[in-house]
């Protein structure tokens, strides 16, 4: 009741702002032990603004998030809120959901939070990645990005968990030693248990009950959302020569989430 | 990798080799001390046993450290090492008496059955197995490994040391994985981007620290200097102007001037008072002198500036001129004065 009150009064501003207010809701549910400001403060806080204010908040949030990908080391909430949001946090909801949209419509990218306990977002690219494999421009490729599929191609191949030692092994294999200083990537296990890590592609855990201490491999959140199983088992079978289906139990967890994503980003287009 | 591999094997064999020869050599002695009393071992030869004891530790050691070392290999499913391990352990456990050498037992069996349970992990897996050495040795093909002339047909060893990477290699690997990732393209500026860097705030800060300091240094000393020289300046220009008069006076009427006429003005007793603490200046230094005229009241007159350095010989008497704004009126009304000789100083009258 009130709130359609209110609506009607700001029905004179933007379309998007009263759909944003459905989404809202759903996220402040979700949300409900953080600080987010409700429904009702952030229309009261969009009627003291105006909406070249909200516009102007909106275009710095998407630069300050496109600049920190750069590292690709996932923004955190509270930094966007202390750095750029500041005295606009009673409508951080509705910023951020423009943001999104802005991300979608005008770069191609999807802000996904990876994180929902600490608030993490990350950017993905959201165009289909069929569509977008003949790269136009001739991109110079990062090696990194090699070692990374490496990894991630072992653990998953190895059902999810795969300890240090078994990846150190088949590293050293490939020529790129932890212990050693690699031409390529320098300090690789730093690279790997620390860069990797804080860019959420991996998870470095340590086992419990080991002696002497041992650590695991995971897949990091980043991974789950931009790294394409599919994609991964066929290039696996291509290498190996052999059928993607006749890893059996890989093909069916690839397809499962595979089909899940494409989903939800088909929703979205 | 491949040295520290071979050089557990080697280790390996060796202790292979050690161990059955001393075993050969301590059967025997073993053997009596088992007929005669299975009891008294330790007791019957105490150093041979310390010796013993040690050894069979070290190699439940050594095979306990071969086995984590070698764990990726052990796991193949194509060699039976955990077998031999096994095996190798039996051995050792038969002279095993003591309760540390059956901890190393113990330890050894964590170790084997974590293994074992890896390999049955293995064997879970639906569909194909996934081996990881022959995932990197395609990896290898695909990223243009040349492989030199003596290649190897035993796989882990061989593929380890031989042949080299050509320099794109991992470039060439991330090309074809890229369709994998949907990662963002990262964008940059193209001119580089801003570089916050954090001198710059400190050095702000610090000037803002210096600047007053230096403003405050400055000003103390100058305004005490004005204050010193604008004093003692005043009272000089003052005397010269006194001076002035009193000659141009004297050039007028080449008489002795009546000190009071002089030095009163009747508008101010504080002008007075100045003009008679400056006028004792030219008295002082010799530019003016006092007498007393035919009425034995005081007068003044300059003195001609040859007589000046002359009047230094003279031995100066002095005395002291009191005034008091009673005495002022009384002196402006016996003496009539109605104008003052000495003009203020114009800094005053402006």
């Amino acid at each position: 009741m009130t709130q359609r009150k209110r609506l009607s009064n700001v029905q004179s501003s933007s379309q998007s702002k009263r759909q944003s207010n459905s989404f809202m809701t759903q996220e402040e549910d979700e949300d409900a032990t953080f600080t987010q400001p409700s429904t009702s403060q952030v229309q009261r806080g969009l009627e003291k603004l105006t909406a070249a204010q909200v516009d102007q908040k909106t275009a710095e949030v998407v630069q300050y998030i496109l600049v920190k990908d750069q590292k690709k080391i996932p923004v955190r909430r509270a930094d966007l809120v202390k750095h750029v949001i500041k005295d606009y946090r009673t409508v951080y909801p509705e910023i951020i959901k423009r943001a999104m949209l802005t991300f979608e419509q005008v770069f191609g990218l999807k802000l996904v939070e990876i994180d929902s306990k600490n608030h993490m977002y990350v950017l993905v690219n959201n165009l289909d990645a069929s569509t977008a494999r003949p790269s136009p421009v001739e991109r110079p490729s990062n090696p990194k990005m090699g070692l990374l599929f490496v990894i991630l191609s072992v653990i998953f191949m190895k059902g999810g968990v795969v300890r240090e030692n078994l990846m150190w092994n088949t590293l050293k294999k490939l020529r790129v030693d932890p212990g050693q200083r690699h031409e390529e990537f320098g300090d690789v296990r730093k690279v790997i248990t620390d860069e990797f890590v804080r860019q959420r592609y991996l998870e470095y855990v340590r086992v419990p009950h080991t002696e002497p201490v041992e650590y695991e491999f995971r897949w990091g959140q980043r991974s789950d959302m931009e790294v394409s199983k599919a994609q991964i088992l066929e290039f696996m079978g291509q290498l190996l020569e052999q059928d993607p289906q006749s890893w059996t139990q890989q093909y069916r967890e690839a397809h499962s989430t595979a089909s899940s994503s494409q989903a939800s980003s088909s929703n979205h287009r | 990798m491949r040295k520290a591999r071979a050089g557990g094997d080697d280790e390996a064999v060796r202790q292979n080799g050690s161990s059955s020869r001393r075993r050969t050599d301590q059967h025997p002695g073993d053997g009596e001390d088992h007929d005669s009393s299975s009891g008294g071992v330790q007791d019957d030869d105490d150093d041979n046993d310390l010796g013993l004891r040690r050894e069979i530790r070290s190699k439940y050691r050594d095979l306990i450290n071969s086995v984590q070392q070698n764990r990726e290999d052990m796991l193949s499913p194509s060699n039976n090492k955990l077998t031999e391990v096994l095996e190798e352990a039996n051995k050792l456990f038969k002279d095993v008496r003591q309760a540390r050498e059956a901890a190393l037992d113990a330890q050894l069996l964590v170790v084997a059955t974590d293994l074992g349970k890896e390999k049955a992990s293995q064997l879970f897996s639906e569909g194909s197995a996934f081996d990881p050495s022959a995932f990197a040795e395609h990896l290898l093909s695909f990223m243009g490994l040349n492989r030199l002339e003596d290649e190897d047909d035993e796989p882990p060893n061989g593929c380890a040391s031989d042949g080299y990477l050509p320099k794109d290699a991992w470039h060439r690997l991330a090309r074809r994985a890229e369709c994998c990732f949907r990662t963002a393209p990262s964008f940059h500026y193209m001119m580089g981007s801003f570089y916050t860097e954090p001198p710059p705030p400190k050095q702000r800060i610090e000037r803002q620290r210096k600047a007053p300091s230096k403003e405050a240094k400055r000003i103390m000393p100058t305004q005490l200097k004005k204050m010193e020289e604008s004093h003692q300046e005043a009272t000089e220009k003052e005397v010269e102007r006194i001076l002035g008069y009193l000659k141009s006076y004297y050039q007028d009427d080449p008489s002795p001037i009546s000190y009071y006429e002089f030095v009163i003005d009747p508008n101010s007793f504080s002008r007075t008072v100045e003009n008679i603490f400056h006028t004792s200046f030219l008295i002082r230094d010799g530019l003016a002198r006092l007498k007393l005229d035919s009425d034995k009241l005081p007068c003044i007159e300059p003195v001609e500036e040859e007589e000046v350095e002359a009047a230094g010989s003279f031995s100066r008497k002095q005395c002291i001129v009191s005034i008091s704004p009673k005495i002022w009126r009384e002196l402006i009304d016996v003496f009539e004065i109605k104008e003052t000789i000495i003009q203020p100083p114009e800094t005053q009258s402006e």
